[in-house]
């Protein structure tokens, strides 16, 4: 059953996601609770297990919210890192169920 | 935390490292082979390449990089650390101090030196003769050396092959490690990167990766500065388990790690992700990408890791009870981990100045309330007097603990000089060991800091002008290496820095010459050997021939007097013609605090310092002798020694004093002449907290500092030197007094 359509807001992470951008991101993520979400991470340069942490800790929480999540145009250092790090593109999706 | 304050921390933990860097070094060139000097070497640059990854100064990685490859040869015993290797690791150590400074200072370290160096280390890794032609005795080459095992686990290191570096990988067998890595919340702030570790790792061969999510909590829950993934990692690579473990060796106190070899391993219990694709682009040190084969890469790899974590998540339920279990496990570890490192803590020191300083108002304020007790308490019984003595011992004890947090060990000081006499060495072409006593005695971080200055000058001095030519000491028997001996020691409260060197002496016909044709005497003054000596920190002398890079440009040693006098601290010198001079400096051991001896002069009050009291007398008129026009000498134990009135000195009072009246304080001067210091009264002897007269009035001629008595009365601090110096008939100059810190 499709979740009530609601707003669906962006995201564009930051170029470098480092121990300090980590409670900007989270700080983003919660106060964009409750609508559909598009991450941008075209510029992604740098990317920190804290950040990655906060991804898919909001990945989870879209998902248990029933709206979506989506990391779109994630950069080649965006990518490579989630996958050295063990996180698959999966885990940082979430869908309208 | 700011990203700047983690930088600031990396960049202090850099000093640490390149500290021990150079020590170890040092300990290796004076012949110790201990494993663990060479793996702390082998530390700290791994340190300083780890974290200056973590902030992306990529010249600094490159650079620590080759240097660690080449320090690993020795740590496996493939190169053997001979003087020729040292020669180049104690350069490149210099070469990585300079890189830490300009990564936080800005500007860049000259090309050239640096891949100069690069290359050298190249050539030792490789096991070949240093790229420098006249280096004939470098490195032997390494095949030689038979491999030993680098440890418990039996593991033989590769042979090495000298044809081409990195060829390694073709020769050797592979072992499967498998890899446990929890982060602490602690490896993050102190500015390290779990992702780098891991890129670090894969770098080591084929790798699968698993991440254990479960502690993660929900988004609202959850600290986004807190550390809640951990991995289990399955590598394969012809390292060794220790070299495996040196991955993650800066970061070793802020995680939980195991390294076991894969056939140990008890079952999977969550599926790996490998990670074999090329990760360049997450590189901070230039890499040659390959393009062509890093897309399908990609591809495969992506593909792989979702139907690993589509695994995972079936498998996420059946891992929650364990994890759990293993979460608690992971509590206690951290708590021990933290306990363990919470041993030392970096503190801001404007916060210790602030708590210093405060503990100076208490010591005042208990003064001034022990004397208000005392005297409206007639009986002298009252039992707020007895509490009042207990609190003074009390504040005391206070005051000793503050001044203690503030002592530092000399020791980086004193390998900043190694450095300094190194690269003196080379440029004057001499040959000079720097041997360094008392490192760890310790003193107050203001005079840490201040002496760091005068004794580069002094260093330098004494490499440049002190040790002759090889060839003069081969020609006057001495061993063509000169020694410059560098050393601290404690002694009545004070430091006591010693450099000495075993070079020609002070020629004292030279310096009286040159003495004479500069003014500073006339030419039928008769000197002692020890009043010569002192004439080299006259100001703007200088004996040097010719004026260098290095030293001679007339302003040497009596800016060094200043710098020290300006600490509160005396110099002097002695010399044996063909055997060496030495320097003796004797400084406080804090600026913060002063033991005084509290005296009345013309009905004021000052403060004439302890440290510069030999004796106290009562003079007898008997013993007073007047000399010239109004110079007066009294008698001690049938010695002369010049009466100085600080009254009149000091202009309190315009007719002198009658010596009878007062008390003599017997002082030692600079030159180590004595002088009798005339005072109306002593008051008593208490330590008393140094407040700045030019922070908080003006200089004073004659006037050190300033310090609040119990009663609330400012009292002067006496510049015992400056007072001694006019005496002589010198001015009370403002350059010459004490500027004693607040």
């Amino acid at each position: 059953m499709a979740a009530k359509k609601a707003a669906s807001g962006k995201l564009a992470l930051s170029a470098v996601l480092d121990l300090n951008e980590a409670s900007v991101l989270h700080g983003k993520l919660m106060s964009m609770r409750g609508k559909d979400i598009v991450i941008d991470a075209s510029a992604v340069e740098r990317v920190g297990v804290q950040c990655a942490q906060v991804l898919v800790a909001g990945a989870t929480a879209w998902q248990a919210d029933k709206k979506s999540f989506l990391v779109e145009k994630a950069s080649d250092a965006f990518e490579k890192t989630m996958a050295l790090i063990g996180i698959s593109e999966t885990q940082l999706i979430a869908k309208e169920i | 935390m700011d990203m700047n304050e983690i930088k600031e921390i990396f960049f202090q933990e850099c000093e640490e490292q390149l500290a021990e860097l150079e020590s170890g070094l040092l300990k290796l060139n004076d012949g110790d082979r201990d494993p663990e000097t060479v793996n702390a070497v082998f530390r700290a640059v791994h340190s300083i390449k780890g974290g200056a990854g973590a902030f992306g100064l990529e010249e600094l990685v490159a650079f620590a990089h080759v240097f660690e490859t080449t320090l690993d040869c020795v740590r496996s015993n493939k190169l053997e650390p001979n003087q020729d290797v040292l020669k180049v690791m104690l350069k490149s150590a210099d070469v990585l101090a300079d890189l830490v400074t300009c990564s936080r200072d800005g500007g860049s370290v000259e090309e050239s030196r640096t891949r100069g160096l690069v290359k050298e280390l190249e050539a030792l890794a490789n096991g070949e003769a240093l790229p420098a032609a006249e280096a004939p005795k470098a490195a032997k080459p390494v095949a030689a050396a038979p491999a030993k095992p680098t440890d418990d686990s039996g593991f033989q290191p590769i042979p090495f092959t000298f044809d081409g570096f990195g060829e390694e990988e073709n020769v050797v067998e592979q072992f499967t490690y498998e890899v446990t890595f929890k982060p602490t919340r602690e490896l993050y702030s102190k500015g390290n990167e779990a992702a780098l570790l891991l890129r670090d790792l894969s770098r080591f061969g084929e790798m699968g990766i698993a991440c254990d999510m479960d502690q993660l909590p929900a988004l609202e829950n959850m600290d986004p500065e807190a550390s809640y993934f951990g991995w289990k990692i399955s590598i394969t690579t012809p390292k060794s388990e220790e070299e495996v473990r040196a991955v993650f060796e800066f970061a070793e106190w802020d995680c939980e790690l195991e390294v076991k070899p894969a056939e140990a391993s008890e079952g999977e219990e969550l599926p790996m992700i490998p990670v074999p694709f090329d990760l360049s682009a997450l590189d901070d040190e230039p890499a040659e990408p390959t393009p062509q084969t890093e897309t399908a890469a990609t591809e495969e790899a992506s593909a792989n890791v979702v139907k690993a974590v589509n695994a995972a998540v079936e498998k996420k339920e059946s891992a929650a009870a364990a994890a759990a279990a293993a979460a608690a496990a992971t509590q206690n570890n951290a708590a021990a981990a933290a306990s363990s490192a919470g041993q030392t803590i970096r503190v801001d020191l404007d916060r210790v100045d602030r708590l210093i300083n405060l503990v100076g108002e208490l010591v005042i304020n208990q003064a001034m309330l022990s004397q208000s007790v005392i005297e409206n308490d007639n009986n002298g019984v009252s039992s707020i007097n007895m509490g009042l003595e207990e609190l003074q011992q009390l504040t005391r004890e206070i005051q000793d603990s503050v001044m203690a947090i503030r002592a530092q060990p000399v020791k980086p000081v004193f390998q900043r000089m190694s450095r300094i006499v190194r690269e003196v060495a080379d440029m004057v072409g001499k040959q000079i060991r720097l041997v360094t006593e008392g490192e760890n005695t310790e003193v107050d971080k203001t005079v840490i800091d201040k002496i760091a200055e005068p004794l580069t000058h002094m260093i330098r001095n004494a490499v440049d002008h002190g040790i002759e030519s090889p060839e003069k000491r081969e020609a006057a028997g001495k061993d063509p290496e000169g020694t410059i001996k560098l050393s601290a020691k404690h002694r009545s409260g004070r430091i006591l820095i010693e450099l000495q060197d075993d070079g020609g002496g002070i020629n004292r016909e030279r310096v009286k010459q040159k003495a004479i044709d500069n003014d500073l005497i006339s030419p039928d003054a008769n000197l002692s050997d020890e009043e010569i000596d002192n004439l080299i920190f006259a100001p703007g002398f200088s004996t040097a021939d010719k004026i260098s890079d290095i030293s001679g440009r007339g302003v040497g040693m009596d800016v060094v007097k200043r710098s020290i006098q300006a600490l509160g601290g005396r110099i002097s010198i002695s010399s044996r013609p063909g055997l060496g001079s030495t320097f003796t400096m004797s400084l406080p051991l804090t600026l913060a605090v002063l033991d005084g001896m509290v005296v009345t002069v013309a009905g004021q009050t000052l403060v004439v310092p302890l440290t510069a009291i030999v004796e106290t007398l009562q003079p007898e008129a008997s013993a007073i002798h007047s000399f010239g026009a109004n110079q007066r000498l009294i008698s001690i134990r049938n010695s002369f020694c010049p009466l100085v009135d600080v009254g009149r000195i000091l202009n309190f009072r315009t007719n002198q004093a009658n010596p009878v009246d007062g008390v003599a304080l017997l002082v030692e001067s600079e030159g180590g002449g004595q002088r009798a210091l005339m005072v109306d009264a002593i008051q008593g002897q208490r330590q008393v907290v140094i407040k700045s007269l030019e922070a908080n009035y003006t200089h004073v001629p004659g006037i050190a500092a300033a310090t609040i008595l119990g009663d609330g009365r400012v009292a002067l601090i006496l510049d015992v030197d400056a007072v001694v110096g006019a005496s002589r008939g010198q001015s009370l100059k403002p350059e010459m007094s004490l500027a004693a810190a607040g």
